[in-house]
């Protein structure tokens, strides 16, 4: 055997063990493409199904739309109806609401005209009142001079009467007298010088000027009984506070209410209030004169 | 052709049998690598040389 078959030989072999183990090594890494054809179309197909199921689940949810759709359609249709329908009840009713506003306007001035004419009315009654307030104090004040006169009068006439009784009883004696004297001096043949008064007589007589009993009696209120509708004064017999009497309170220049005496005690006196105009309170003024 | 080693001028040399069976282990090589294609090609494909 020559030389160069030797080496061919041994190139031949060394050449085949490499080429082999690189023909081995790639057919042993090489990829299971079947396997993975395989797995591939399994997973086709389970998507295959899948995909059919999701299109009946979406036949159905389509259905199930498209009857919701024609429920809808058909409530849209009642709502659109009644919609109608309301809207005419809303016209009828802003009519009658018009209506009705013309009628509340004209009410309104009726009322504000009436406001006018009871704002006048209360100015009227107020004014009315003060007035009547004053003609009931002047009528208080007229009272109580009427009682003063009245009193006044009754006295004087009293005194007229005794005073005729004196005169009545002094010309009976001095015409006794008179008959008396006649008949001592009858013997004498004298006759009675006529009487001459010492006092000149009045030729006219004119009644007598009014005269106000001035008392001047005045103290305060101490105590209110409001319930009872009582009072007591500072002022008592001792001051020459009898019962019966009358008393004026005033405030300032107000005037309070009457009160008439009931009672007396030395330092103070209780009466009955009357015409009262206010509450009276302690501190206020009473007087027997205004 | 004897398999016995013969010495020609001093050196050592192989006999002819040595390369007679470096031939054959690539020769067995070559083929255990051709059934090792084959087993794989029939079990991963199901033929030899078609494409599925």
């Amino acid at each position: 055997m020559s030389t160069l078959t030797k080496i061919l030989i041994v190139l031949l072999t060394i050449a085949s063990i490499f080429l082999c183990g690189i023909v081995v090594t790639y057919v042993a890494n090489a990829d299971n493409y079947r396997e993975k054809y395989t797995s591939q179309k399994s997973e086709r197909d389970g998507l295959k199904e899948k995909t059919v199921s999701l299109s009946e689940q979406l036949n159905n949810k389509i259905a199930e739309k498209d009857a919701l759709e024609d429920k809808l359609n058909r409530e849209i249709a009642a709502l659109n109806k009644q919609i109608t329908n309301l809207q005419g009840d809303l016209k009828t009713i802003n009519d009658k609401n018009q209506i009705l506003e013309l009628r509340v306007t004209d009410m309104a001035s009726v009322v504000e005209t009436s406001a006018q004419t009871a704002g006048t009315n209360g100015q009227l009654l107020k004014e009315t009142l003060v007035e009547l307030n004053k003609l009931q104090s002047q009528q208080i004040k007229l009272s109580a001079q009427l009682d003063d006169t009245s009193a006044t009068l009754l006295e004087k006439l009293a005194i007229i009467q005794t005073l005729e009784t004196e005169k009545k009883r002094l010309t009976e004696e001095k015409l006794e007298l008179q008959g008396r004297l006649g008949k001592i001096l009858q013997p004498t043949g004298k006759a009675p010088a006529p009487v001459t008064p010492v006092t000149p007589q009045k030729d006219v007589a004119r009644p007598a000027p009014v005269i106000s009993q001035d008392i001047a009696l005045k103290g305060l209120v101490t105590a209110v009984d409001l319930k009872n509708k009582m009072a007591s004064i500072s002022i008592g017999s001792a001051d020459g506070v009898k019962d019966g009497m009358k008393f004026h309170v005033t405030r300032g220049d107000k005037f309070i209410c009457d009160i008439l005496i009931i009672d007396t005690d030395t330092e103070e006196a209780v009466g009955a209030l009357e015409l009262m105009q206010e509450q009276p309170k302690a501190g206020d003024t009473v007087s027997t004169n205004l | 052709m004897s398999p016995a080693g013969r010495i020609r001028g001093g050196k050592l040399i192989a006999a002819d049998n040595l390369y007679t069976a470096i031939l054959g282990l690539a020769l067995c090589i070559v083929l255990a690598t051709a059934v090792f294609v084959a087993y794989k090609c029939y079990f991963q494909y199901g033929t030899f040389y078609e494409i599925p």
